[in-house]
């Protein structure tokens, strides 16, 4: 029995968990929760208790990757850092984060956005919301959040997309290489400028947190936890707007209830990341020898954390691969935990569940699936639709 | 090694015995008490480590902090008067026998 499954696990595809990795990780939840995936050259965890567990012990299970293609492509980052050095670069960038500021100063500027890119198309009566709406909404509030607002949105998904392809490239891809190094330098060009502005005169944006922290971050800190932050803030709201704006066009019962009663779209959004989880596996690495779920991993394993797989774990959610905004008391883990509990996650909350879905339904009358094309979905590190075709009532 | 006594909604108490320097929160965690979440691992961030704290015992308590006063506008259950985040409550001495409550919702 336990080579069979062995086996399975050796048999796993990247093709096969970029195209549906969720039967796959219901086989390794059963069989074995904590296995050694050759494809990804990693183990794999799949069960939530696992992953709980994890981020409760970060002594064990350090950020701090060897041989990590992030720190190439970024430099060194906030998220491959482990204790005071960790805390001491979050806490410079927090307070531009936190709920109060979100509120207060970012969600005005969130609802504006999302109504100017929303005037521009509908007259239309169609778009595909994922390149109108969801990528420039991301990326706009994004660059308004860290003090890039000049910057334009076309380039933050550029630079975007360029670094996290060079944080995946495994393979080793020259091109890749190469258009990762240069989005590097136009994310630092613009730092660069952010910082010659924002020493003068500070505002509440997160460069202008670092450079009048107590303990101020250096330039080239800045530079790269700004990679990391534009790597890394862009694609998951983006993602998030589409996927919850899709199962709510297809769970039309529990539309009305939201349409109904728009505070909802709170539920909708924690739903929506716990059901399609936009960082559906972030990687870990032993400091020590360990056992976890059956396993024993040797001091420098390299871990790769299915958060995808924990929020659909039986043992925690009933029907778990149901969309269904009536769960409660449930913890999923799509913000992760721990010293590394996602420093977005309030700026998250409010552009997409306060802002960028209730905005949608209310301004596009008769929102549907267009139906000209399929709805594709693409990923596993990281997934979401990769389009979202709809009309709407003119 | 002050007592903490963590009270459930349902009634069920547990006491712990705790050193002094740790936390009302990592304690709980520690011990596996329901109902504290504490997502984001003492960061002050994510509002899941709420207790409810008799305001009898607010002397022997530290102040609430402007992250913890912000923090508590966002949590599951509702914001009482004695309402902390245990992950800003530093274990002493004075907290022998402290007792608070574990809200029903915490997500
Ligand atoms: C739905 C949207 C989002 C999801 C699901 C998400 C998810 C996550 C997760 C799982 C982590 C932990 C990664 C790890 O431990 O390896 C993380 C970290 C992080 N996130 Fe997010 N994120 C989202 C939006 C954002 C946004 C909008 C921003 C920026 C404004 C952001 C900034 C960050 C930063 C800076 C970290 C690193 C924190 C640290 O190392 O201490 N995230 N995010």
């Amino acid at each position: 029995m336990a080579q069979v499954i062995d086996d399975f696990a050796r048999t796993i595809q990247l093709d096969e968990l970029w195209s549906d990795p969720y039967p796959i990780y219901r086989t390794l939840r059963e069989n074995q929760p904590v296995a050694w995936v050759p494809a990804a050259n990693r183990y794999l965890l799949t069960r939530h208790s696992d992953i709980a567990y994890l981020e409760k012990h970060p002594e064990i299970f350090s950020a701090a990757e060897t041989h990590s293609l992030m720190i190439r492509v970024m430099g060194l980052t906030m998220l491959r850092q482990d204790g005071a050095d960790h805390l001491r670069e979050r806490k410079a960038a927090e307070p531009a984060l936190r709920p109060r500021m979100v509120k207060q100063r970012w969600t005005p500027a969130f609802q504006r956005i999302a109504d100017e890119l929303i005037d521009g198309f509908r007259d239309r009566g169609e778009a595909d919301l994922f390149t109108e709406f969801a990528a420039p909404m991301a990326a706009k509030c994004l660059a308004a959040v860290l003090g890039l607002a000049d910057v334009p949105a076309q380039d933050l998904q550029t630079w975007s997309q360029a670094m996290m392809d060079g944080t995946g490239n495994y393979a080793d891809d020259p091109v890749v290489w190469q258009r990762a190094e240069s989005a590097a330098r136009g994310v630092e060009r613009a730092v660069d400028a952010a910082i010659e502005r924002l020493s003068a005169h500070p505002d509440d944006s997160v460069i202008s947190a670092m450079l009048h922290a107590e303990d101020p971050l250096t330039p080239r800190q800045i530079r790269d936890n700004i990679k990391l932050f534009i790597g890394g803030g862009l694609n998951e709201p983006r993602d998030a707007t589409t996927v919850g704006t899709y199962a709510l066009l297809t769970h039309p019962e529990q539309r009305a209830r939201v349409e109904a009663d728009p505070s909802r779209f709170k539920d909708v959004f924690e739903e929506t990341v716990r059901w399609v989880a936009p960082i559906g596996m972030y990687p870990r690495q032993t400091t020590m020898e360990t056992e976890l779920g059956g396993t024993v991993l040797p001091a420098g394993a390299k871990l790769g954390i299915v958060l995808a797989s924990a929020n659909r774990d039986e043992s925690v959610f009933d029907n778990p691969d149901t969309f269904d905004i009536d769960r409660t008391g449930r913890v999923h883990l799509a913000f992760g935990g721990g010293p590394h509990f996602c420093l977005g996650t309030w700026t998250a909350r409010a552009q997409v569940g306060a802002v960028a879905l209730p905005t949608l339904f209310r301004r596009l009358p008769g929102l549907r699936l267009s139906g000209a094309e399929p709805v594709r979905w693409g990923g596993w590190v990281f997934r979401g639709l990769l389009n979202l075709p709809a009309r709407w009532d003119v | 090694m002050p007592k903490i006594v963590y009270v459930q909604p349902d009634g069920t108490e547990t006491a712990l015995d705790v050193d002094a320097g740790t936390t009302v929160m990592r304690a709980a965690l520690a011990a596996g008490v329901q109902g504290i979440v504490a997502e984001c691992g003492g960061n002050a961030m994510c509002a899941t480590c709420h207790v409810y704290t008799d305001p009898s015992d607010s002397d022997r308590l530290p102040a609430v902090g402007d992250d913890e006063d912000e923090m508590l506008d966002c949590t599951a259950g509702a914001r009482e008067d004695g309402s902390r985040l245990s992950c800003q409550l530093p274990i002493t001495e004075a907290m022998e026998g402290l007792a608070v409550r574990v809200p029903r919702e915490q997500v």
